[in-house]
């Protein structure tokens, strides 16, 4: 199209700055700033902008605007639009609804005279990238789509743009605030996702001016020696600013784009002092007149600014860089003061000087480009200001709560050896070192971006060299090689099935098991392929279900409350199973049937699982054979509080969710098992010696490999959207994070430590004697101690990576998301850590339960 | 405390092993690798680099036969272990801890497909006859000495420090080479198995080092004690 508009419109390649996300990209292309990041997580409530910005200028400088699409810009712009159409733009799943609104509103507008601006923001290449990935289907619908929509509009443009037509004037500019990846997801700072198209196309087509912007833009490739197609959508705000004749928003630092200017320099009037007397001059030096203007205004603008915000700033800008800064401003202002003053006595004088000016008037610009340009530069890399005094406390903080961990569990240590002075620990065994080792090899991986970018699968090269410790441990002992062999071979297959089926998460079981297939050659079109990823999730819940029953079955705690929790998580993994049955379109179901299972089953399973854990808690306090089985009481509680949550989290994970648990449920075991063998060789009495952290390392580093293996990853595009409406069609704010939240967490932090105390269990015989019993205690504590230690380890140096590599290129594409990420994971291992330790210790060992309490 | 032992089990019998012994074994393996290394390069003009498959085939074909049959000489109970037969130990060896070792590289993360299999295949080769060859040759399938060696890590004697020194070697230079694997500098050397096969070789050579002066010090502790 460009290409056919001849010279009234051009493509550029726009460039965002990361994050990549809407909200920050609306933000950058109306205030001309740069993005902060912490508003990232202001994506799902934005507040209003208050800072200046582009539609402000407008609405003060009396310009209509008209909005249509996206609601984001209603909650950024509340009372800025004359009218606005906003359509909600979280329900990532629904593809039509916000597109269909803006069609309907979009083409009426087009033939009304009430606005100066009119914005229509589309979402469906966005959601259909989210959801179904760039080489899809429906995204290549929703392209062609917007393409006849391109098409009409041009057309009804192009039938109102003759002279005194209602589109004389008009500019269209067509843009995507931001790239996807592969997987269509966006937010970080790859070229995928910072590169989008920018199209411009101008209606008015003056014969006269024409050719003066051939020259113009031939006349910028030679005074640029090379031809920059691209441009930042940093100077978005200001450039449409000048085109529309409003003052620049005040925080912009963004510079005129001279093509974007170039193209529709002629339907600007603004009145000219003293110039247009020169007889020889052509308009191409009007042009450049105007835009060096313009430039000045700019220059002024962002001068203005920068002064402001580093007087205002405690640390601000480095001083050198300002001094350079305040040099080429002065130099290119008194530069621009002589060629006016040249110009003025020009005119009244020679006509000669109109010649040279034309030079005077290109150096100018350079001069003010460059200034612009350094200006960018410099706030693009030292924009970002660090408190340096706020992060040193918050990390001293953590390091003090490390030095709290450690005091505690050696306090228990010591507790324990009081009790049992015969045992003697040899405490710094190659058991003991290697797992230091691995968790210090995890940590001080974050330094660098890559292996945060490949967390996952460091995380399961250090849990497998932790399983081969534990094979040749087992070897050793000669006691449960299968165990630490299964466990192997459970990561092989977490990792051969997760790697073929890394794609989108929705259809990700089912593809897990076509794409493997079609490595091998084998048609996946048979309908055998087709119903096996559809039985095989239901098979798995089958499994779980017989291993619930067969873990509470021997138990004889809670002997009423048992049955009916075996009941209810029965029935639920059974709607589960029906939920997906329906969902699955494998049997024609009547639509009235679907709309049951899409919404009304997953609610229920919610309420399900929510009164269940209201009922444990009750439970808890009304206790009281507690001092009949302790270890069995323990376990029906560990086990009935993960039931509690199972069906839930895997109602959120979808078809992958039974594979997912069902595996951790296995891993699990298998590490319980090894930790067993080490325990009753190492000593003749039963697990008494302190806590081994190998265990919970592996238990700790399973769950991190867990979180990587459900196809989340720390990046805000790694988030999965389309699992937070299993249940609920529409958006509502806390609800649909809540689900986020438990997609997010549930397999990687609520499961792993709500199972915590497993681990220590099935150390312990059935019947105890109050000295084992207050072992079996302390041991408890430490592994939840200890869990909770590793976790802030990593997230401690986390920090530290984040504060040493605060100026890299990455920081808020990589480091920043992972420590988002890594922090949120802390708070909630401590607030899980808190709320077992009340929940699993009985009411009688009160100062342990201080102890725990006072460690967070 | 092993010295004591160790004269008390090697005076059992079996083919004794003295330090030139041990030291020419280990200068044969180490020549056999620099000499294919050299050959690659100077000859087919070859490296793991440019090429990893021919070069790891290279290797391989070099080192499996050297392992085999200077191991051999070494084996234990050679009254009625025959040289041959402590051949076909090493042949019958190989192939299964190459699966081992392909496994256990699987686990950790190596990459499954059918355009690595190849490389997959000699890599886990050269490592089990690094490691898993050299047990098989000497000690065959005494479940005992293999769990001394690999799960107590308690060589005793020359023989075990020999083979088990080495192994091991190999192994952390394996796992130490797959560090830089993640890191975004780009190199072509960076793919699997190219730095993992380099680390182990390294790592070989290393623990071939370690093990001699070993060797050497216990050697010397020997005689000392003969000599009282």
């Amino acid at each position: 199209m460009a290409s056919q508009e001849g010279s009234s419109a051009t493509i550029f390649k726009a460039i965002a700055d990361p994050p990549t996300t809407s909200l920050q990209r609306l933000k950058g292309l109306t205030t001309g700033g740069l993005p902060t990041f912490i508003d990232v997580g202001n994506s799902f409530g934005a507040p209003a902008i208050v800072e200046d910005n582009l539609l402000y200028q407008l609405v003060r400088n009396g310009k209509r605007v008209w909005m249509m699409g996206d609601d984001t810009w209603v909650q950024l712009f509340p009372d800025h639009f004359n009218k606005s159409f906003p359509f909600p733009s979280f329900n990532v799943k629904d593809l039509d609804t916000v597109d269909d609104g803006c069609v309907q509103h979009l083409f009426p507008s087009l033939y009304e005279e009430e606005w100066d601006v009119l914005i229509a923001h589309f979402l469906g290449v966005d959601h259909a990238g989210h959801i179904f990935g760039v080489d899809s289907m429906p995204m290549i619908e929703k392209l062609e789509q917007y393409n006849v929509i391109l098409e009409k509009v041009m057309d009804i443009l192009k039938n109102q743009s003759g002279p005194g037509g209602l589109h004389e004037n008009t500019l269209l500019l067509v843009m995507g605030d931001h790239g996807q990846t592969e997987n269509g997801d966006h937010g970080g700072g790859t070229s995928e996702e910072v590169e989008t198209s920018l199209f411009a196309m101008s209606l008015k087509n003056p014969p006269a001016s024409a050719s003066s912007r051939h020259n113009t833009s031939r006349m910028f490739d030679d005074g640029n020696k090379v031809r920059v197609s691209s441009m930042q959508q940093l100077d978005f705000a200001v450039t449409v600013a000048a085109l529309l004749g409003v003052p620049f928003p005040f925080g912009s630092i963004g510079r005129v784009n001279p093509e974007l200017y170039a193209l529709t320099a002629g339907t600007w009037n603004q009145p000219q002092t003293g110039v247009t007397s020169c007889k020889s001059q052509t308009s191409l030096e009007e042009w450049m007149q105007n835009y060096a203007n313009v430039l000045c205004t700019n220059s002024w603008q962002v001068k203005r600014y920068i002064d402001i915000y580093s007087k205002s700033s405690v640390i601000g800008f480095p001083s050198e860089d300002l001094v350079h800064l305040e040099k080429l401003y002065s130099q290119a202002q008194d530069d621009w003061l002589r060629i006016q003053k040249e110009l003025l006595s020009g005119n009244k004088s020679t006509n000669g000087s109109c010649y040279t000016s034309l030079n005077d008037l290109q150096r100018q610009i350079d001069a003010y480009s460059n200034f612009l340009a350094s200006v960018t530069e410099l706030a693009r890399s030292k924009w970002t200001e660090f408190d340096l005094m706020m992060m040193g406390i918050g990390l001293g903080i953590l390091l003090l709560s490390l030095f709290i961990h450690l005091v505690v569990i050696k306090r228990a240590n010591k507790l324990q050896e009081l009790t049992y002075p015969s045992i003697v620990e040899t405490q710094f065994s190659l058991r003991f070192i290697s797992a230091l080792f691995v968790v210090a090899i995890r940590a001080s991986s974050f330094l660098s971006n890559s292996y945060i970018l490949t967390e996952g699968k460091v995380a399961s090269y250090l849990l497998g060299t932790t399983g081969i410790i534990s094979l040749r441990y087992s070897i050793l002992r000669k006691k449960m090689p299968i165990e630490a062999f299964a466990f192997l071979l459970l990561l092989l297959t977490l990792r051969l099935t997760t790697e073929s089926g890394l794609s989108k998460q929705t259809v990700g079981s089912l593809l897990m098991n076509t794409f493997s297939l079609n490595v091998f050659g084998i048609n996946d079109n048979h309908p055998i392929w087709i119903v096996i990823p559809e039985v095989l999730p239901i098979l798995s819940l089958i499994v779980l279900a017989t291993l619930l029953y067969k873990t509470t079955a021997g138990n004889y705690c809670w002997r009423f409350l048992k049955y009916f929790l075996t009941v209810a998580i029965c029935f639920s993994y059974l709607l589960i199973a029906v939920h997906w049955i329906l969902e699955s379109n494998m049997l024609a179901t009547p639509p009235l049937l679907q709309g049951i299972g899409r919404s009304f089953i997953p609610r229920t399973i919610y309420a399900i699982g929510f009164g269940l854990l209201v009922l444990l808690t009750v439970a808890k306090f009304l206790d009281k054979d507690m001092a009949v089985s302790y270890t069995e009481s323990i376990l029906i509680k560990t086990v009935a509080m993960l039931s509690a949550w199972s069906s839930t989290v895997m109602l959120i994970m979808g078809r992958q969710g039974p594979f997912i648990v069902l595996a951790s449920a296995i891993g699990g075991w298998c590490i319980i098992r090894l930790g067993i063998s080490e325990k009753k060789t190492k000593d003749g009495s039963v697990g008494v010696s302190a806590t081994d952290p190998l265990p919970v390392i592996q238990w700790s580093f399973l769950a991190v490999c867990l979180f990587f293996y459900s196809g989340h990853w720390c990046a805000f595009d790694g988030l999965r959207y389309g699992a937070a409406f299993t249940g609920f069609d529409e958006f509502n704010l806390v609800r649909q994070a809540i689900i986020l939240f438990i997609d997010t967490f549930g397999v990687s932090h609520i499961l792993p430590i709500l199972g915590a105390p497993l681990l220590v269990v099935f150390n312990y015989p059935k019947r105890l004697n109050f000295r084992e019993r207050s072992g079996l205690l302390v041991n408890l504590s430490q592994v939840l101690l200890i869990y909770g230690l590793i976790t802030s380890i990593t997230t401690a140096i986390t920090m530290i990576c984040v504060t040493i590599q605060r100026r890299h290129l990455m920081v808020w594409g990589l480091f920043a998301p992972k420590f988002v990420f890594d922090v949120v994971g802390l708070v909630l291992t401590d607030v899980l850590i808190c709320f077992s330790s009340i929940y699993y210790f009985p009411r009688v060992v009160s100062d342990r339960q201080q102890d725990q309490t006072s460690a967070k | 405390m092993p010295t004591k032992k160790t004269n008390q089990t090697s005076d059992v019998g079996n083919i004794s092993v003295s330090i030139s012994d041990a030291f020419l074994l280990h200068s044969f393996s180490g020549l056999g690798l620099a000499a294919s290394f050299w050959i690659g390069y100077n000859i087919y003009s070859i490296n793991l680099i440019s090429d990893p498959v021919q070069t790891l085939r290279l290797l391989c074909i070099v080192e499996i036969p050297i392992s085999i049959l200077l191991h051999s000489f070494f084996r234990q109970n050679s009254k009625q272990c025959s040289y041959w037969k402590a051949v076909v130990q090493g042949v019958v060896g190989l192939p299964v801890g190459a699966l081992l070792m392909a496994f256990g590289a699987v686990v950790l993360g190596a990459p499954v497909g059918i355009q690595y299999l190849v490389k997959t295949l000699y890599w886990s080769f050269l490592m089990s006859a690094f490691t898993f060859v050299p047990t098989a040759c000497i000690y065959g399938s005494t479940w005992k000495d293999w769990q001394r060696l690999f799960a107590y890590t308690k060589p005793i004697g020359v023989l075990d420090y020999i083979i088990c020194i080495p192994a091991h070697g190999a192994l952390i230079g394996a796992w130490l080479g797959a560090w830089p694997m993640p890191l975004d500098w780009e190199r072509p050397w960076q793919e699997w198995p190219i730095c993992v096969s380099y680390g182990a070789v390294v790592g070989y050579m290393v623990g071939m080092v370690v093990s001699m002066i070993f060797v050497l010090i216990l050697g010397r502790g020997q005689s000392h004690s003969k000599r009282e």
